[in-house]
């Protein structure tokens, strides 16, 4: 994954009042640290770093050149967002160097298609892996192309590129091939009359919300 | 209908959950690939969810699979109709969760994905606030 270069600014004021104000002047409010340096607050352009968070992924390689002169390369840790808006809050960047290795959760993409009458159901959709912090896979893919119901795929399956290691369990289950039955949709809660049963008894006792089996 | 196998001792009679504030998790997708998120706070009862769980099985029929995120483990109360004010409390009369605006109430993970959003479209209709639907997006941290 080519790394993309960011200019950033020293962030100067703290708190919610500051962090708003940031805000509004389309920045977001950021933090750099790693390999035992004093963290820095910093505020990054938001729609430039936004659009490469889409292209690049969650993994995307920051080049951060700060406005007083230092520049650092970098990897999101997290990114808060407003659950509402969909637009970041913060940022944490982890400081990384050239041809260190860095374990990422790297996204699992399925290809093809399973036997036809059969639903899959991805079951993880990230991966821990080790690799080199300058070449990092964009996401990882696996095909579950003619898997019959009943099989999976696991973390052991999935090819990986060269200088890429799985930190996970090859055991881990990614993606599950069934056979969706109709009585499974219908179906409520599991042992839902039997709960109805027990809610009855408790309201001829207690007086517990009588309107349930009504 | 989803509810407590049994009330938690001394949560029988519970006062009205805040209603304040957005959701402080839950707000990704993050079984299915699609999912219902609310943009308003209410309290959702287990009717509700049921009636949403229904509308949306029965319009894919076959070939997905739904998640109910959310549990309706609090109880709202109410006093019988035409009862002078006092005398206690009233009875436990609903189960409900307290939705707040980001939550994901409902995931699906369907092959076809003009079919997931009409069987999630007539799912919002059976709950009380404004709800969009979202889409996992790959990748996202």
């Amino acid at each position: 994954m080519s790394e993309v270069k960011i200019t950033a600014e020293p962030r100067t004021e703290f708190g919610k009042g500051g962090a708003r104000r940031t805000r509004r002047a389309g920045k977001v409010p950021a933090v750099l640290y790693g390999h035992g340096e004093k963290p820095k607050h910093i505020a990054l352009p938001a729609r430039e770093f936004a659009a490469a968070i889409r292209h690049g992924g969650a993994n995307q390689l920051f080049n951060i050149e700060i406005s007083d002169g230092t520049s650092a390369l970098a990897l999101p840790k997290a990114i808060q967002r407003d659950p509402i808006k969909d637009v970041m809050e913060h940022v944490d960047l982890l400081i990384v160097r050239r041809g260190e290795k860095v374990t990422v959760e790297v996204p699992v993409q399925l290809t093809g298609e399973a036997a036809p009458g059969t639903l899959v159901v991805q079951e993880h959709n990230t991966l821990s892996v080790t690799a080199d912090a300058t070449r990092l896979p964009e996401h990882l893919e696996v095909s579950v192309e003619g898997l019959e119901a009943g099989s999976h795929v696991t973390a052991g399956q999935v090819s990986l590129p060269s200088g890429v290691e799985l930190v996970a369990d090859p055991e881990l289950v990614i993606a599950v091939v069934s056979v969706p039955t109709t009585a499974d949709l219908e179906e409520p809660a599991p042992a839902a009359e039997e709960e109805e049963a027990a809610e009855a008894a408790e309201t001829a006792e207690s007086g517990a919300p009588a309107e349930e089996s009504a | 209908m989803l509810m407590p196998r049994k009330p938690p001792k001394g949560f029988r009679k519970p006062h009205h959950p805040d209603r304040h504030g957005r959701a402080k998790g839950g707000t990704r997708v993050a079984f299915g690939d699609f999912g219902i998120q609310a943009l308003e706070p209410a309290y959702v009862t287990n009717r509700q969810i049921e009636s949403a769980r229904i509308a949306m099985t029965r319009h894919i029929r076959r070939g997905g699979k739904v998640w109910i995120t959310v549990f309706p483990d609090q109880a709202l109360t109410k006093k019988p109709a035409e009862t002078r004010m006092g005398s206690g409390k009233g009875s436990p009369e609903w189960w409900v969760t307290n939705v707040k605006p980001g939550k994901i109430l409902f995931e699906m993970s369907f092959p076809n994905e003009s079919v997931a959003r009409e069987a999630m479209r007539r799912a919002i209709h059976k709950l009380p606030m404004k709800c969009r639907i979202v889409k996992r997006e790959v990748g996202e941290v």
